[in-house]
């Protein structure tokens, strides 16, 4: 034990005394600290802008004026996706989403507004958030400074001594592996302070935080690991350098755009007028309100007429045409609901082949385990459209309703006609306010936990291939010495 | 040629290097395979749109009986077909909508609408040809001359070497022809594949091609530059790998943080809201009001402008065009900021080259930020002949029944300005 920490001091002394070291070193403490900060900004900043409009479009709508229902319907109110509670670590796909959802009668718009569309093409470049560092940055430096750790004992001849002395192969890796891990502890910490910063801000997510990190450490830890085997195993520095330089290159660069672009292909998404097409088709089959003959709205009539006992429409004791309204798009929002499952199942699917292509590459199970735990995945925003659409129908249904009640039904039908009508079908400005507003709490920590426990599977699994590299490695210079 | 045929089969019979190759092979073919697929799964997405218009007009024509329902009801298909090179650069046809079904309403509420899809995907960037010229290319080159001279030196030939008459010509220019050449083969090879397939035309499949040699020149004079310096091969591998970091992941990524910060781009959900509150307070506005300002735009309708006691669709689409007006500054300056940012991440790519050549091909392949925005000048200028081709219906009140349908103005992807 004395003799892996006395190895380990002596190598970081090393790396201390190489200014090579101290620069790349230097220069990911204040890359990783510029990410920190600017993303601590553009979060704060984009959290305070949507809530912002979030209670703009709230106040706009309750202060409308007095007017006939279904003008409100069109009129419509607007969702924000919040910003999640870690995102200042880890924004994950919220660049590259709408964040604004316009919820209007009929209609499922699409989110609008994302940083991605507003950028320039350095956008693909990647951002530079605190996540990305310790993910593609963090790596490398570590290849940097360790591709050498033990390649280097040997090409001067150094091994040998060191056995000489009685270092056994296992305190020799031991001791580089502890070094080079400090060095990764410290490479860590900006960004660490960044996910603290962010977690103490929100209460609750401290735990969440904390398991985020531990994935973060595993990942780093394997990484070390490996870069201190393969140093161990290659036969000179060079080879170990290129070696790692290219494991970097597939297992960070590669991989991950292969995977996405594999799974692009492999499950496509049904663009967005493919599924109003189809919705349009089905709703022409199921009923079309414009149609006075058409079957299921002439038996929507019977059924009403039955339900309050009268003969004909006119007879109702309420507004029928808010009734085919809400008969109308309660077919249109089921259809929604419909293909909005079957459009979040594929994409769903596309996001669990890339975590399951985890397994050709760490760099995305840690992606995954990040994503998730900040709340920022993929599930986060189809979580947020979903919540925004049944709030959307409620919304809709309600101002149906007053229509059914609170509009005369012959002041409804004369109203185009007859101005007055027009006039009295103006239902009083106060309904507006007792309309519930949007809100979208993040998910429970808990279940984000839950759900990181694939990705962190597939880390600990890294973790073992990492330790058995390592098992090589020492096994290798045993034979060395002997 | 003798000696670059030994130094082929001296490249041959390194296995490293030979991997190295193969690898960037199979990823170039792959790059350009998903290109493929990805174009022709848009075009296949476009085909279906306009296969599907008929179905959805002749639903319209069963109950069209005014023009203001043909306006209100009528979505027209509008697309951004890819070029024949999109599928070597796909660039950011992913995140931006290359089809859109408009109408005559106010178009600010229907313009920024996203395409579907996965943004986890689009997350870690394409896979496509132009990645890997960008990003995998550079890596084999310095893999392949890091070494070039500082190997020989470390494997103590490289006296000798020197020594043999003009060796330069001889050995290093050969040497380097090789190793820089197989990998512009490897990359070229699938690229005029593609093109073919594509059927690109033969001046812009040289272009774009002219566009991977400068990138494969700019890393070999960047490694050899590192490679002659007399270090080892363990610290030229390494500064040649930070360079090819800092140029490639660290820089582009922050000029891009660095544009963003710099140039604001006005708050798109603010405009989107400013033009409903417009278009809907335009109900409750005297409608004298509004009609006045509508024919101040458009006096040839004056005739026919007069209005009925109660709803007419003129009145309508006359208050839904007030309200993009409303915000057509607001809309321009959003525009406009994004516009900003382009240009100035272009003018970063003179100095960062990998951001350069990489928006040099999306530009080329007409997949770029800018081709996104000419795609939505080419939407509001088609919105416009939309509308006033039914402004001459409702203002003449001319009939309008299923027959005219056929005449609504369509969409021309190739410029219809």
């Amino acid at each position: 034990m004395t003799q892996m920490i006395a190895i380990a001091a002596a190598e970081l002394r090393l790396m201390l005394r190489s200014r090579l070291a101290l620069i790349g070193l230097a220069a990911l403490l204040l890359l990783s600290g510029i990410a920190a900060v600017t993303s601590a900004v553009q979060t704060a900043s984009a959290s305070a802008t949507r809530a912002a409009a979030q209670a703009a479009t709230d106040e706009q709508f309750k202060t409308q004026p007095s007017r006939h229902p279904h003008r409100m319907v069109h009129y419509g109110t607007y969702a924000l996706r919040p910003v999640g509670p870690l995102a200042a670590f880890d924004p994950g796909v919220d660049s590259f989403t709408g964040t604004v959802l316009f919820l209007e009668g009929h209609r499922q718009n699409s989110a609008t507004f994302g940083a991605a569309r507003e950028s320039s093409d350095l956008v693909r470049f990647g951002q530079l958030t605190p996540a990305f560092v310790l993910q593609t940055l963090a790596p490398l430096l570590l290849v940097f400074l360790g591709f050498a750790t033990v390649a280097r004992e040997r090409e001067r001849g150094s091994l040998r001594a060191l056995s000489a002395h009685g270092a056994s192969a296992a305190s020799i890796l031991g001791g580089k592996v502890l070094a080079l891990g400090g060095v990764a502890l410290l490479a860590m910490a900006p960004a660490l302070m960044a996910l603290a910063w962010a977690a103490l801000r929100h209460p609750g997510e401290g735990g969440i935080a904390t398991l985020i990190a531990l994935a973060y450490g595993v990942y780093l830890l394997v990484w070390v690991i490996g870069i201190t085997a393969i140093s161990a195993l290659a036969r000179t520095s060079q080879g170990a350098l290129v070696t790692l330089l290219a494991i970097w290159a597939i297992v960070v660069v590669l991989v991950p755009r292969a995977a996405a672009g594999w799974a692009g292909v492999a499950e496509p998404l049904p663009s967005r007028v493919d599924t109003e097409f189809a919705i349009a088709a089905d709703l022409r089959r199921m009923g079309d309100s414009h149609n006075p003959d058409d079957p299921h709205f002439a038996a929507f009539k019977q059924r009403i007429l039955k339900q309050y006992g009268v003969a004909t429409v006119d007879e109702l004791p309420v507004n029928y045409r808010g009734l085919v309204g809400a008969e109308g798009e309660r077919l249109t929002s089921e259809l929604f609901a419909l293909y909005a499952a079957r459009a979040d199942a594929i994409q769903l699917g596309q996001s669990a082949r890339l975590e399951t292509l985890g397994v050709l590459s760490p760099a995305l199970a840690v992606r995954r385990a990040s994503m998730v735990g900040a709340a920022t995945d993929v599930a986060t925003h189809l979580a947020f459209m979903n919540r925004a659409e049944a709030y959307r129908y409620q919304l809709i249904q309600r101002l149906n309703g007053l229509q059914v009640t609170q509009v005369s039904s012959a002041d409804d039908r004369a109203r185009s006609r007859d101005p007055l009508a027009d006039q009295r079908t103006r239902i009083s400005a106060d309904f507006w306010k007792t309309m519930p507003q949007f809100q979208l709490a993040p998910s429970a920590p808990a279940t984000r936990a839950a759900a990181m426990l694939p990705a962190m599977a597939l880390l600990a699994f890294w973790l073992a291939i990492g330790v058995g590299l390592l098992w090589l490695a020492r096994r290798n210079l045993d034979q060395t010495a002997a | 040629m003798s000696d670059l045929k030994r130094e082929a089969w001296l490249l041959g019979r390194s296995r490293a290097a030979l991997a190295a190759l193969l690898l960037l092979f199979l990823c170039a073919g792959a790059g350009v395979a998903l290109g493929l697929a990805t174009v022709s799964r848009d075009r296949a997405a476009i085909d279906r749109m306009l296969a599907g218009q008929p179905a959805e007009e002749s639903a319209l024509a069963a109950f069209v009986d005014d023009a203001g329902y043909g306006a209100y009801y009528g979505f027209q298909p509008t697309w951004n077909p890819p070029s024949d090179l999109a599928f070597a650069a796909l660039g950011n046809r992913d995140i931006a909508p290359t089809m859109l079904r408009i109408r005559a309403l106010a178009l600010e509420g229907q313009i920024y609408e996203n395409e579907a899809a996965n943004p986890e995907l689009a997350l870690p960037g394409r896979f496509d040809l132009a990645f890997v010229v960008v990003y995998l290319a550079p890596l084999v080159l310095i893999a392949l001359l890091h070494d070039l001279w500082s190997g020989e030196r470390e494997a103590g030939r490289l006296y000798a070497l020197q020594a043999t008459p003009a060796a330069r010509r001889h050995i290093w220019g050969p040497r380097i022809v090789v190793r820089a050449g197989g990998v512009l083969a490897v990359l070229l090879v699938p690229f005029a594949v593609g093109a073919a397939i594509t059927g690109t035309s033969p001046l812009r499949a040289l272009a774009f091609a002219g566009i991977i040699v400068l990138a494969c020149l700019f890393w070999t004079a960047v490694a050899l530059l590192v490679a002659r310096r007399g270090n080892s091969s363990a610290v030229n591998a390494a500064s040649l790998a930070a360079l090819w970091f800092a140029l490639t992941l660290v820089a582009p990524a922050a000029a891009g943080l660095a544009i963003n910060a710099g140039v604001t781009v006005p708050d798109g959900a603010a405009l989107a809201r400013e033009n409903r509150e417009d278009v809907h307070a335009g109900w409750d506005r005297p409608r004298d009001a509004t009609m006045q300002r509508f024919l101040a735009l458009y006096p040839q309708h004056a005739p026919g402008s007069a209005l009925p006691p109660t709803f007419h669709w003129k009145w309508y689409f006359a208050f839904q065009h007030l309200g993009d007006l409303h915000v057509a500054s607001a809309s321009k300056a959003y525009r406009d900021g994004i516009a900003r940012r382009a240009d100035l991440a272009r003018a970063a790519g003179w100095l960062l080259p990998p951001a350069g050549l990489s928006q040099a091909m999306a530009r080329l392949a007409r997949t770029d930020v800018a081709a996104q925005l000419a795609y939505q000048q080419r939407i509001r200028a088609y919105h416009t002949r939309l509308r006033e081709f039914y402004y001459d219906y409702l203002f003449s009140e001319k009939p309008f029944g299923p027959a005219d349908l056929a005449t609504v103005p369509r969409f021309d992807p190739a410029g219809g300005m």
